[in-house]
């Protein structure tokens, strides 16, 4: 007896806008694996932590909302964006926990005829994958894997802390890029930023932040990174492609985002997961996958 | 206090200390009534945070020095400082401290107070202002692309409207409404 | 009234507990759940304050056969002592003045009665182990878990027939009527606390592990090798306070690991040659006399840096890099060294909440802690129930000593 888990999709904006490549394996990848991603109604962007920095309770409105429309069907949202993920995961941990400020973002939530009530959770497309199908359905499905390249993985520092907010661990994001057939390079600076916050700051702070990653990952014999967010994905692919500008480096790290990589694990195209649009060129990936 | 209308030599000796009493001794009550801001008295200056911040290194003031500077009250100095700004939001910080002092919420909301001083970096202002009119910091362009990938050229459900009445009176309103 | 005293744990406070009860006439029942009884004391090479073990020894040089350690001759001379070995409490009936105690007995593989020390078991199999020759009872033991063919050899050509591998454990039944809890504390391993990496590497050890290194009695004779690879030691770097006064592990201090954190940085630095030692700390607590440990150290070149550790870097042949930053200078140092020793948090032993919980006591992070309207430290826990020594908190030889003696005290006052 099968259920079919049906969830809220909570796109925010940058993966629609700079990686769509990301939209569709996502999509795809929850087709097969029958999961049901609804696009949520009447819903736009986060904020990202700088819409925090400047105006908490803004934030915490705009997401509480988000989270209120979701509460309305009763199923669980899904994003595949770290920062979003933060965001919601944030706010709905906060306003849960502190009453003044519930009943304040309520009050405005109340002029829309939403309310927030904590009911319903808000979680990555990848915690989903490996908690409601499971890493045994997706070895099912795994028809052509990978034959043990070396994968980094750049969790992102939003997926995994505060660990009180976020609930995540990284061996979620691991048991992932195992089932695939990948084997995971461990490296150093596993748990270090990417610098995508800093980026419209200090852009050279950012740029070094991004090198020093790709550095690791390489210098640990990686082949390939991962993640699972846009503006890691931008850090560490698309500036990828300027450090030989700014420090003479050049690494060929294809960055290639998780449901690509399971996507094609499970027999699809590069078409299909859209390929082409990594900047770094990731197609040697296909080498790789047996079958 | 001297009244005079000499001209402001040096000061009476080399030491030249802060003067407490000119401090504002209410930024710490302040901040701990701010979201997650409780435990800042707990802070036993250990700079476990310090040792874990990525780019520490680079600041003037490290995260135990910020930490300390908004205990005893030095709020020009934090508020104006580029370091909350620069801070990645990495959590490390805070991940690691002994005495679950929220380190990278408090840098947060030094930055909530900053901006409501309007000392802000001149990029940030400009995603507020992308949140005002757009509703979003990116917005899709090249939806020829979407639908090579099989996606809708406009993402389904989208709609920027709510965001941006709600932005507009908060304080994102406040200082990126307008003209600028 | 004649009856027995229960006294459960036979490290320094337990053994001091037992010997002044029952040179006073009193029958004690001292129990220990592994076979060589003596605690945690058993891995320290020296203690402090006096640097030696010496402690108990000055105050009892008046006991017939003593030549060194009291509680070796106390623990044989004396016939009020009731000593199991390998005993544990599984449960606690009757009322305060009768209890009835039941306990499990692990098997008795070796008969302490009968063993002589020949150390011919230990040549057959490497079960048996002889944890060392001032070990009580005097016996070798037997790890049942790493038995193999050579241990039914070592049963056969005992000269003594002192083993007995088809042995069973067994349960007992005791009347007593005090219950003296002496479970004193456990050294924390720091597996979770991920930036120390602890486990991930052999040269990554803990303060009670380095202990054991220097003991002269050791494996090495006391002569200091890196675990990787048995080379030798120049450069040791320690760090405090791993998992203690943290809310997401112990909120304590554990009171007595800076002490002893400088006790082993002034023997590596001034007893074995050329090691250089640094110390990373967040506030140096050694209060009272202890403060010339810190003097000494300084004066031996040992390093302190104020601050914590950004990251451990393991290095192809054995060393590690650690980063730490430096607040006092407000810099990032690095060290590559061979040894890192981490002062764990001292947490209450394993099973004590048990007890506690089954005699309704208070429980302060897990350790004993006195009823509402008594000072701390405390010994009198409850009606016919007392505590000593480490299992009140972390606590100095010293301070154990005191307490059991207090402990007997208020017991003898109680049967007046």
């Amino acid at each position: 007896m099968s259920r079919v888990p049906t969830y809220n999709l909570y796109m925010g904006c940058s993966v629609p806008a700079n990686y769509p490549n990301y939209e569709t394996s996502m999509l795809k990848v929850a087709e097969a694996l029958g999961m049901e991603l609804e696009y949520m109604e009447g819903v736009a962007c986060c904020g990202s932590p700088n819409l925090r920095a400047i105006d908490y309770f803004g934030w915490l409105v705009v997401n509480a909302r988000t989270l209120a429309i979701a509460e309305q069907n009763g199923h669980d949202i899904v994003t595949p964006c770290n920062g979003c993920f933060g965001s919601l995961k944030d706010v709905h941990h906060f306003l849960k926990h502190n009453i003044e400020h519930r009943e304040k973002v309520n009050k405005e939530l109340k002029k829309m005829n939403l309310e927030f009530k904590g009911t319903i959770t808000p979680r990555h497309f990848i915690e989903a994958l490996y908690t409601d199908i499971g890493i045994e359905e997706i070895k099912k499905k795994v028809t052509n894997p990978l034959d043990g390249v070396g994968i980094a993985i750049h969790y992102g520092c939003h997926l995994l802390r505060p660990a009180d907010v976020t609930e995540m661990k990284p061996d979620v994001f691991d048991h992932l890029v195992e089932a695939t057939g990948a084997k995971v390079i461990e490296y150093p600076l596993w748990k270090q930023c990417c610098g995508a916050t800093v980026l419209p700051v200090n852009e050279p702070l950012a740029i070094r932040l991004a090198r020093d990653k790709i550095k690791s990952m390489k210098e640990s014999g990686a082949e390939y990174t991962t993640v699972c967010c846009p503006a890691c994905g931008n850090q560490l692919d698309l500036q990828q492609l300027g450090l030989k500008e700014s420090y003479g480096e050049v690494y060929n790290l294809p960055v290639l985002l998780y449901p690509q990589i399971l996507a094609l694990a499970m027999g699809m195209s590069e078409e299909d997961v859209g390929l082409e649009m990594n900047r770094v060129s990731a197609d040697s990936i296909l080498e790789h996958l047996s079958g | 206090m001297a009244e005079t209308e000499q001209p402001a030599g040096p000061p009476e000796t080399l030491v030249d200390p802060i003067d407490m009493s000119s401090l504002d001794r209410n930024f710490r009550d302040e901040i701990k009534s701010m979201p997650n801001g409780d435990e800042l008295s707990a802070c036993f200056a250990c700079t476990t945070c310090t040792a874990a911040c990525p780019i520490a290194n680079q600041w003037n003031y490290k995260p135990h020095q910020l930490i300390r500077m908004i205990i005893l009250g030095m709020r020009d100095e934090v508020l104006s400082s580029k370091e909350i700004w620069e801070c990645l939001t990495c959590f490390q910080c805070q991940e690691r401290c002994p005495q679950k002092v929220r380190v990278t919420d408090i840098f947060f909301d030094t930055k909530n107070l900053a901006a409501e001083e309007g000392k802000i970096p001149e990029n940030i202002i400009g995603l507020g202002r992308a949140l005002l009119e757009d509703g979003q910091l990116y917005t899709v362009t090249a939806d020829w692309e979407r639908e090579d990938m099989d996606l809708e050229p406009e993402v389904p459900g989208l709609s920027t409207d709510a965001i941006k009445e709600i932005l507009k009176d908060t304080r994102t309103g406040r200082i990126a409404g307008g003209d600028e | 009234m004649n009856s027995s005293v229960l006294i459960i744990g036979a490290g320094v406070a337990g053994m001091t507990a037992a010997v002044e009860l029952a040179d006073s006439g009193i029958k004690t029942i001292l129990i220990d759940r592994e076979y060589t009884i003596g605690g945690n004391a058993i891995d320290l090479y020296k203690a402090f304050p006096t640097d030696d073990c010496f402690y108990c020894f000055e105050g009892n040089r008046w006991r017939s056969g003593i030549r060194k350690c009291f509680y070796r001759s106390a623990m044989t001379d004396q016939p009020n002592i009731d000593l199991k070995i390998g005993a544990n409490v599984v449960e606690i009936g009757g009322k305060p003045g009768s209890f009835e105690v039941t306990l499990n007995i692990k098997p008795k593989f070796v008969d302490p009665n009968k063993c002589t020390m020949c150390g011919l078991c230990t040549e057959h199999s490497s079960a048996f182990r002889l944890l060392s020759p001032q070990c009580q009872p005097q016996a070798v033991i037997f790890d049942s878990s790493l038995t193999d063919e050579g241990a039914k050899k070592a049963e056969e050509e005992c000269p003594t027939k002192a083993i007995n591998l088809s042995a069973e454990s067994t349960i007992e039944k005791v009347s007593v009527s005090d219950i003296v809890i002496a479970t004193g504390f456990h050294e924390m391993k720091p597996v979770n606390v991920d930036e120390y990496g602890y486990g991930t590497h052999p040269n990554i050890i803990t303060q009670l592990e380095l202990a054991q290194l220097i003991d002269p009695i050791g494996k090495t004779g006391g002569v200091l090798k890196r675990p990787s690879d048995g080379k030798e030691v120049k450069n040791v770097l320690m760090v405090q306070c791993v998992g203690s006064r943290d809310e997401n592990y112990y909120p304590f201090c554990s009171k007595i690991c800076c002490v002893f954190a400088l006790k082993h940085a002034n023997i590596l630095a001034l007893e074995h040659d050329g090691i250089s030692v640094g110390v990373v700390y967040m506030d140096m607590r050694t209060y009272d006399r202890h403060e010339h440990y810190y003097r000494k150290a300084r004066e031996a070149g040992v390093d302190f840096i104020r601050g914590r550790i950004t990251n451990v870097k393991p290095n192809e042949g054995g060393t590690l890099d650690i980063v730490v930053y430096d607040s006092l200078l407000d810099k990032y140092l690095k060290h590559s060294v061979d040894l890192f020793v981490l002062s764990s948090a001292l947490e209450p032993s394993k099973d004590s909440d048990s007890l506690i919980s089954s005699l309704g006591l208070n429980n302060a992070s897990g350790y004993v802690a006195p009823k509402e309207g008594r000072n701390v430290g405390e010994v009198v826990v409850s009606e016919h129930v007392y505590a000593c020594g480490a299992a009140l908190g972390p606590a100095e030889v010293p301070e154990s000593v005191t307490q059991a003696r207090a402990v007997a005290s208020k017991i003898l006052q109680s049967r007046k």
